[in-house]
């Protein structure tokens, strides 16, 4: 069955309807619109995680841009696992703003952009992906108009991400020229052919992709965009930007760095080790500094992107590397999307992202606390969520590749994380508050516990993700030798 | 902009005489504009011209695909087809990006993206 291509039609089909809809049928079909957009996401959902269990690469009806395989599947499941939720939670967050049936056709083109960009194998498909993963969530960084901090996110966001997709074309276009093709299959047949004068310019065309897919894999030094974007825009697109974008993001470099680090493995790998290294630092030691809980998410989302990079840098020498890293980016993905959509609850209830606000939290929203607690615990990789695991799985992945010093480096870092974490949850649970009790919204706080539910299961069985995890990295590299 | 640049550098390839290899040329042609476009992103303030400076980016890869396709002996339609999604893709973000400066100019009046500093750490 042609997952891709059936899920790619199941979401358009809602997306380009639904603001129709609204024109039609005025206020009202707000609701339908918000039904269609989770029915779409649910139909999807199901449809890939059938196909991610299935591991053969299955056929595909453009086998040339799209391969259906269990990689594409695995990380197109993740972001529309995360869009499901960042949609059920806009229900409330995004009550009584103009023109919200666009937000949700947005959401879906976005989830569009993603799942192409899982799946895609040819430079064409993953630039255009990329560009249809990248223009609505400009727009839905500025949705609330009006208002200065959101658009002054846009404007930030909109410069560097143009940026991004400008030098990333760049670097396919020199790509091309080098190899005569812009499939990755073809390209990773003919780099090894071509003659050593090329040499400077595959490097200068893979920094300028790794440049590119950088600005939104949010690794240092194209980070500075992060903490403005994350912080201005409303907070469930904080979610969606970290959960999702990145991880589509991780999808496409893998694909891309499959097929160029057997050129010059040792001298990509040194670089990439290094950028990972300085990632993860400066993500963790800006996030001890800050006062907002938005801001403190942002650098610890960079951080995060350090670690993951760490499965990028050992590709080559270790299949732990991949593993760790799809583990450790669904784990993520959970993770951040939960932390961030309690965030903004809190500000949604409070009007606030300041970490002041957070203050003995637990005795006006005990259930929001908690499932932020319990988050940022399995993103400071506290032993029985899940966190933990994949990043060991990633520490693990690169003392076997021999980067031994990357694995110490890691483990420091953790060991900072943990103490910004900590001091969220020190406020949340001992400190006195002056709020009055608040009522926490019901799909709000079901999909809190889903999330909460899903860290702590695939924390107490690590094996089930471990597995499929294992089996996807080796079907994956059986096909792809690196 | 383009002809500022390309003029003199095809002139003096002419004047070396190197026409063996005219597929320099555009390469240099588009490095130049490559060099332009990070300039106008580094040096500049105003958020249009930094639009103006993504989209020279843009351009200097649409000039290399076009070049590199014609440079092999079978032609190549890939290199087209990739720069006619570029330049449909840069005019969709050129439109998303012009709303969003019109929305930040409604707003503060002004457009230098060095004003805009109410998101502090």
């Amino acid at each position: 069955m042609d997952t891709p291509l059936i899920v790619l039609i199941v979401l358009t089909s809602v997306a380009v309807t639904s603001p129709l809809y609204g024109i039609i049928f005025g206020k009202k079909s707000l609701k339908y619109v918000q039904y269609l957009t989770t029915l779409s996401l649910l139909i999807s959902l199901v449809l890939l995680i059938s196909s991610t269990l299935s591991l053969t690469p299955q056929e595909s009806t453009v086998p040339h841009l799209l391969r259906n395989d269990s990689l594409g599947s695995f990380f197109s499941l993740m972001v529309i696992l995360v869009t499901l939720f960042v949609t059920i939670t806009s229900f409330d967050y995004m009550k009584d703003n103009s023109n919200e049936n666009i937000y949700y056709s947005l959401l879906l083109f976005t989830a569009i952009g993603m799942t192409m960009l899982s799946f895609a194998v040819d430079l064409l498909v993953i630039f255009v992906a990329w560009e249809l993963m990248s223009l609505p969530t400009f727009i839905l960084a500025g949705y609330n108009k009006r208002d200065k901090l959101s658009n002054e996110a846009a404007v930030k966001f909109f410069i560097l991400g143009a940026l991004s997709s400008g030098i990333l074309l760049y670097g396919i276009s020199l790509m091309f020229g080098i190899t005569g093709s812009t499939n990755l299959d073809i390209i990773s047949q003919s780099l090894p052919t071509v003659s050593a004068d090329m040499l400077p310019f595959i490097i200068f065309s893979t920094i300028s992709m790794l440049a590119g897919l950088g600005l939104k894999l949010s690794i240092v030094p194209f980070h500075m965009w992060i903490p403005d974007a994350y912080e201005g825009s409303p907070t469930t697109i904080s979610a969606l930007l970290s959960a999702a974008t990145k991880k589509a993001g991780f999808a496409a470099a893998i694909r891309i760095f499959a097929v160029i680090f057997p050129i010059f493995s040792f001298d990509l790998a040194l670089a990439l080790s290094i950028v990972a290294l300085v990632t993860m630092t400066v993500g963790n030691l800006a996030a001890l500094t800050q006062k907002s809980i938005t801001r403190m998410l942002a650098y610890s989302s960079i951080a995060q992107a350090g670690y993951l990079l760490i499965g990028l840098v050992v590709l080559p020498y270790s299949d732990l590397g991949l593993l760790g890293l799809l583990y450790h980016s669904f784990n993520h993905a959970i993770l951040q999307a939960s932390a961030f959509l309690a965030a903004a609850l809190v500000r949604l209830k409070t009007s606030s992202s300041s970490l002041d606000s957070y203050n003995g939290l637990s005795k006006v929203m005990p259930i929001t606390s908690f499932c932020l607690a319990l988050s940022l615990l399995g993103l400071a990789g506290i032993p029985p969520l899940n966190g933990f695991w994949s990043k060991l799985v990633l520490f693990a992945a690169a003392v076997d590749g021999g980067y031994t010093w990357l694995a110490l480096a890691g483990l420091v870092n953790s060991a900072i994380s943990v103490a910004y974490y900590l001091l969220v949850i020190k406020r949340m649970y001992m400190d006195e508050t002056s709020l009055k009790s608040i009522k926490e919204p019901f799909l709000f706080i079901s999909i809190l516990v889903f999330a909460s539910v899903v860290i702590i299961v695939t924390g107490l069985l690590p094996n089930i993700l471990y597995n499929i995890s294992e089996d996807i990295t080796l079907s994956f590299l059986s096909n792809n030798p690196v | 902009m383009l002809y500022l640049l390309s003029v003199p550098l095809l002139w003096l390839n002419l004047r070396i005489g190197d026409l063996l290899e005219p597929l320099i040329n555009y390469f240099i042609v588009s490095l130049a504009l490559l060099c332009v476009g990070v300039y106008g992103l580094i040096a500049k303030r105003n958020a249009i011209r930094l639009l103006f400076a993504v989209e020279i980016i843009i351009n200097a890869a649409i000039i290399n695909f076009v070049a590199f396709a014609r440079y092999y002996d079978t032609p190549l339609i890939t290199g087209q087809t990739f720069s006619l999604f570029a330049i449909a893709l840069a005019a969709t973000e050129a439109a998303v990006g012009l709303a969003i400066i019109v929305q930040a100019f409604r707003l503060n009046n002004d457009i230098d993206v060095l004003e805009l500093k109410r998101l502090r750490g």
